[in-house]
């Protein structure tokens, strides 16, 4: 079953095309990856999935429910999760606490509640500082649990903020160029990441221009240029696709998977 | 009624004159520092002060004491950037709206200490015989006011569009690395925009002063309306500020001879909030959208 | 919990000066005026230190909360207390009207449009001398009394005023160590992330907008009847700047740093009476030094350079550690 489906999806900034007519599924308990060049529109679409930009045209269908015109914390309810591609974490709040944020969607107490310290807030409390606790452990990150955000090193934020989106627990977790300026041993780390995520049982839509990376994880990936489709398929289908080849790899192409 | 009319949009006009120097003031510092310089008004009372000082205090005429006036406020804006503004670089905005709040404050304090509170007037520049247009009047000095202002607006506009170092500041401002990179001297063209910036802000205060006569504390609401007016009309849009300015002016003389004197500060504020809620960009901006 | 050892301590230290100095000027008559402005200075720090929406309009709401509790007390015989909550009644519709249009600002614009707003509502009391007594003020306005307690003496408002500061300090470190406050300061950080971790940035603002004002209103009432007058000049812009001041010069985004912000704020006028007409040059002059040399603030820039000093050795080691960790992952 598909968890997204996307079809006839347009937006455009004052007359630039940024994506056009674009469809396609990412089938439950995939890793899809979304691949182009530069500019060809993959961070658009992935604000236009989490409900930051408005698509001009087209729907998106999570779970069967059109999702299109809800603000992002509208779509995170439905259990949708994402990193950025340009780092957005809370600069001003301590690893443990950043991933706290995460579990927002898996707690309820408000602001009176909260105020008064009542036992369901603490024990809510408990509650996400154990969830927190786990997603850090998960991405590796048990040595920085105090540490304030902005201490840390890029590496280390990279997978600070997926263990922020795991927090939530989302059904779809959007991942916008995780490998970028990582090193190679951070790479390798972050490919073992992506597929235990993909393990638990998260679908995974992947941006990312590292193609090792890419060929190595996803399970489909779809190939897009200047907003439109160029090709979609398995890693394989797509290393040996000419189109993909001329149009965009540039010809001769070594993976090092 | 008509002249009724005439007589607030005259007066609107010098009024919202003397706003658009300030809120130019506003808007080329912060352009060239991204600093909402709170100080600003200090210039103002500083120019106007400064000269009926020099004159009354030591003699000089008019014309003389206004220039020594304007030189002493241009040093005080350079050094307002030299040494309060330019130590404090990447502070975040609060820090830098309280370091300007400071500065008013100790200028304020430094003209309380000078004259007391007593409040200053200035001869007017070429007389009192009002001018009749209708049945509106005019004083010479308004004129003086409106004429000052529009040299003033169009040199700035000069200088910022013609010349070397005004097209250096503007580099400044859009990105300062770059400007560095190309050779730009950065602190030498910080310096300058301040400096303008005092510069009209001091005239604003010498033009005027006749009119309004002045006070150490006269400087904070102009202050407060030359922010407005820059904000009304699009902020870091220098020809914006002087829009907001002038219709700033007009919008307060209009609703204090219509509407109600007392609440004409408020009216003023009402609009600007008005503004900032359906076109928070201003009258003249342009919209600005967050990359993500 | 950890978070509540330092409000222990403020508690202790605030029950035990006026033991020690019972008739103490400073301790009673200047520490009253500072626990109420540390109580809107608490205030102010959840929306602009935590929250990082600015705003220098707040003394108005402390206004609408003086002159609600003065005019329906002196011209219309309320008792005191319902007075207050008509006041808290009235700021709770002004602030969740405007909340939503001002918070969409952001950086100087929210500063312009929150100026503005602090400066009608002063006009406001100006103009309405009907009402509000105009520039002149408004007096006779009557003491609180609790159960015949009648709040009658400087040691009675000390325990009052600084018993609510204290509960309002219990609020506000409760709710910043929560799922809400978590929500205020992640909103600060990245609004597109917080959002995409399922936060409502707007009602949050809201929410975080209309708590400060409700906060400052009660302040405003409980000012009111200490007073037993009120005039506008209380609630000018200079006082929404002093207030910013306060809970930048105590350092952003720390409620202790806020307390000692208005604490330092309401003392040094005090001190600097000797300088007579240098006064309002070196307040100034202050300021400006402390924001160049601090721009922390005095708390939270001490307390980095305190933690510093002592950790050191163990962040050092630390990084080395996390260091031969993460080589050994890869």
């Amino acid at each position: 079953m598909a968890l997204l489906k996307v079809s006839g999806l347009s937006k455009s900034f004052g007359g630039v095309t940024a994506i056009a007519d674009l469809d396609f599924e990412v089938p439950e308990g995939h890793v899809y990856s979304v691949i182009g060049p530069n500019g060809a529109g993959k961070t658009t679409l992935f604000n236009m999935l989490s409900g930051i930009y408005t698509p001009d045209e087209g729907s998106i269908r999570f779970l069967g429910r059109d999702i299109v015109g809800r603000l992002p914390h509208k779509v995170a309810e439905l259990g949708v999760s994402r990193t950025f591609q340009n780092l957005q974490m809370f600069f001003n709040m301590s690893v443990l606490d950043n991933v706290k944020v995460g579990c927002h969607l898996r707690t309820k107490s408000r602001l009176w509640n909260s105020a008064l310290r009542l036992s369901s807030t603490r024990r809510e409390e408990q509650q996400a500082e154990l969830w927190a606790r786990e997603a850090l452990h998960f991405c590796g990150l048990d040595d920085y649990l105090q540490l304030d955000a902005d201490a840390l090193p890029y590496g280390v934020l990279k997978r600070l903020e997926i263990a922020r989106a795991l927090a939530a627990a989302p059904k779809l977790l959007l991942m916008d160029e995780p490998a970028a300026g990582l090193n190679d041993t951070e790479t390798k780390a972050m490919r073992k990441l992506i597929r235990r995520i993909s393990d638990t049982g998260i679908t995974v839509l992947l941006v990312e221009h590292n193609m090792g990376l890419v060929m190595d994880v996803s399970d489909r990936i779809l190939v897009i240029d200047y907003g439109s489709r160029l090709a979609e398929g398995s890693p394989r289908e797509i290393q040996h696709n000419p189109k993909v080849i001329d149009a965009y790899l540039g010809g001769e192409v070594e993976y090092a998977v | 009624m008509f002249d009724q009319i005439l007589q607030f949009v005259l007066t609107g006009v010098t009024v919202g004159a003397t706003y658009a120097l300030v809120a130019l003031g506003f808007a080329i510092i912060y352009n060239a520092s991204d600093v909402v310089n709170f100080s600003q008004g200090e210039f103002v009372m500083l120019g106007a002060m400064g000269s009926i000082a020099f004159s009354a205090g030591n003699g000089l005429p008019l014309w003389l004491a206004a220039i020594c006036a304007v030189l002493l406020v241009i040093c005080v804006g350079m050094a307002l950037q030299r040494f309060a503004i330019a130590p404090a670089r990447g502070a975040s905005v609060v820090t830098t709206i309280i370091i300007t709040i400071g500065a008013s404050i100790f200028l304020r304090g430094v003209a309380l200490l000078l004259w007391g509170k007593d409040i200053f007037g200035m001869p007017h520049f070429s007389g009192e015989e009002p001018i009749k247009i209708g049945e509106a009047t005019l004083l010479p000095q308004n004129l003086w006011v409106m004429g000052g202002a529009s040299v003033l607006v169009l040199g700035v506009h000069y200088f910022f569009n013609h010349t070397t170092n005004g097209k250096a500041v503007l580099a400044c401002s859009c990105n300062r690395t770059a400007a560095q990179l190309v050779g730009i001297n950065v602190s030498r063209m910080m310096l300058i925009a301040y400096g303008l910036s005092a510069l009209l802000g001091s005239l604003a205060g010498i033009l005027v002063a006749p009119i309004t006569f002045t006070s150490y504390d006269a400087g904070v609401m102009l202050g407060l309306k030359g922010f407005s007016a820059a904000i009304l009309g699009g902020f870091g849009n220098p020809m914006g500020a002087v829009a907001g300015g002038l219709l700033l002016g007009l919008i307060e003389s209009l609703a204090a001879g219509l509407i109600s004197s007392g609440y004409k500060d408020a009216i003023g504020f009402v609009i600007l909030l008005l503004v900032l809620f359906f076109k928070p960009s201003g009258l003249f901006g342009k919209a600005s959208a967050e990359r993500v | 919990m950890s978070y509540l050892r330092g409000f222990y301590l403020l508690t202790i230290t605030a029950a035990v000066l006026p033991l020690i100095f019972p008739d103490n000027y400073y301790v009673t008559v200047v520490g009253v005026t500072a626990a109420l402005h540390a109580i809107l200075a608490v205030s102010l720090n959840l929306l602009m230190g935590y929250a990082g929406q600015i705003s220098l309009g707040h003394a108005g709401f402390f206004g609408i909360g003086a002159y609600a509790s003065a005019i329906l007390t002196t011209r219309y015989g309320w008792n005191p207390w319902p007075a207050i909550l008509a006041g808290l009644g009235l700021t709770a519709v002004v602030a969740f009207t405007l909340a939503r249009p001002i918070l969409r600002l952001k950086g100087h614009y929210l500063a312009m449009a929150t100026l503005g707003l602090g400066i009608i509502i002063n006009i406001v009391l100006v103009q309405a001398g009907k009402f509000t007594g105009g520039p002149d003020g408004l007096g006779g306005i009557p003491s609180l009394s609790l159960f015949g307690w009648s709040v009658d003496s400087d040691l009675r408002w000390y325990i009052v005023i600084v018993s609510v500061l204290l509960v309002v300090v219990w609020l506000a470190l409760n709710i910043i160590n929560s799922r809400s406050g978590r929500a205020l300061r992640a909103l600060h950080g990245s609004e597109v992330a917080a959002e995409m971790m399922g936060i409502n940035t707007t009602a949050t603002k809201t929410g975080v907008f209309v708590l400060a004002a409700l906060i400052a209103s009660l302040a405003g009432s409980l000012f009111a009847y200490q007073q037993a007058f009120v005039s506008p000049d209380s609630f000018s812009f200079f006082f929404s700047i002093e207030l910013v001041t306060m809970v930048v010069l105590g350092g952003m985004a720390s409620t202790y740093g806020a307390i000692i912000g208005a604490i330092i704020l309401t003392f040094l006028p005090e001190l600097l009476v000797v300088f007579e007409d240098y006064e309002v040059m070196i307040f100034g002059a202050i300021l400006m030094l402390m924001m160049i040399f601090l721009p922390q603030g005095l708390f939270v820039g001490l307390q980095h350079l305190l933690r510093r000093l002592t950790r050191d050795r163990r962040t050092a080691i630390d990084a080395a550690e996390a260091g031969e960790s993460g080589r050994g992952a890869a």
